[in-house]
């Protein structure tokens, strides 16, 4: 009579098994990514890379995707809307709102805002009740004319006189942080040297 | 003797100022359901208004949560997913960035901050799969499935 050897037992056993491992590998981790359009209407870009290679995507609705570490990211395609939603639908509901910032002048050489800037504060307190868990940032900056050290003593002494008018004003709030970034945030990119009385500003970012 | 040297290295450490190189992240803005923090080992579900550090995980089952980077980059998470908060500096004063994150597994979007439009090479996302280069942009990310 015939006997099946115990490893060809052991082998129609585990077929399944290994067919299982194997899918399994196959399905295992990989990545969709998707570049969107920012909200302005403008759109950015991304480079997707690994060991094998990279893609660039720069068109909104771009999706690239990537199989394993050691192949190269797919070709960039276009997907649609109603893909998007059914994959991200959850992620784009818990989107929070998006830092609103205040800009606030100066008289000149002073740490006296101009009465412009003061009519601003209303409308400040009103956007900090939009925002769940509202942090305010009070950051000086200057521009790129004069010496760097004055510069920046003169924007944090702004940034403070700020939070003063605004605490003057009735704001009560626990998480403010106020300081000075000198002249390495410029609204307007200047050269080195340039009077630019734009960037002698005050930025008030709620968030 | 050896233990005692322990509990006295984790004295020290703890008492070092937490904020001497700002560890601060993002704040919990948004939150539908239940997520979880893994903050230095403790795991904890997550509120509105909490903070986050580097190197904190942060995971989600059926929830979902949104936060806001102290430069205004915001993430927001899906269900299933699990985030590492790897690195992240902003000293705009003194030129310094960075901003790293990692997807595990699930789905998120990312919108970019101040960190992308300062200093475009510095943010980064990495998945299992590939690392994502960020110039000043909004994007998904699905890992898994």
């Amino acid at each position: 009579m015939y006997a099946p050897r115990p490893l060809q037992v052991a082998a129609r056993r585990c077929f399944p098994i290994l067919l299982l491992a194997f899918l399994g590998a196959c399905a295992g981790p990989r990545a969709a990514v998707v570049l969107l359009p920012n909200q302005d209407g403008s759109t950015g870009a991304i480079e997707i890379s690994n060991e094998a290679g990279s893609q660039i995507a720069d068109k909104p609705n771009q999706v690239v995707r990537v199989t394993s570490k050691e192949t190269k990211p797919q070709q960039p395609a276009v997907i649609t809307e109603t893909e998007i939603s059914k994959e991200w639908g959850p992620v784009l509901r818990v989107s929070p709102l998006g830092p609103k910032t205040f800009h606030m002048y100066f008289q000149f050489g002073t740490d006296e805002l101009t009465l412009e800037s003061q009519n601003q504060f209303p409308r400040i307190f009103e956007e900090l009740k939009r925002y769940p868990a509202a942090e305010l940032s009070i950051v000086g900056h200057t521009d790129r004319a004069g010496a760097a050290e004055l510069n920046a003593a003169l924007s944090l002494k702004r940034a403070k006189s700020t939070l003063r008018r605004l605490v003057e004003a009735g704001l009560k709030h626990s998480r403010v942080e106020v300081e000075s970034h000198g002249e390495n945030n410029p609204l307007i990119p200047t050269a080195d040297g340039v009077a630019e009385p734009r960037n002698r500003r005050v930025e008030v970012t709620i968030r | 003797m050896r233990f005692l040297v322990s509990i006295l290295t984790v004295l020290v450490l703890s008492l070092q100022p937490s904020y001497a190189q700002d560890s601060r992240v993002a704040l919990v803005k948004v939150l539908e359901g239940s997520a979880f923090a893994i903050q230095s080992g403790e795991r904890q579900e997550l509120r509105v208004g909490q903070q986050i550090f580097r190197q904190d995980v942060v995971e989600t089952a059926s929830g979902t949560v949104g936060l806001t980077f102290r430069d205004g980059s915001r993430i927001s998470i899906g269900p299933n997913s699990r985030i590492v908060f790897k690195e992240f500096q902003y000293s705009p004063n003194e030129g310094k960035f960075a901003f790293l994150i990692s997807i595990v597994k699930g789905t998120m979007q990312y919108i970019s901050g101040v960190i992308a439009k300062l200093a475009p090479g510095s943010v980064k996302i990495e998945t299992p799969v590939a690392t994502v280069a960020v110039r000043g942009t909004r994007l998904l990310i699905k890992v898994g499935g």
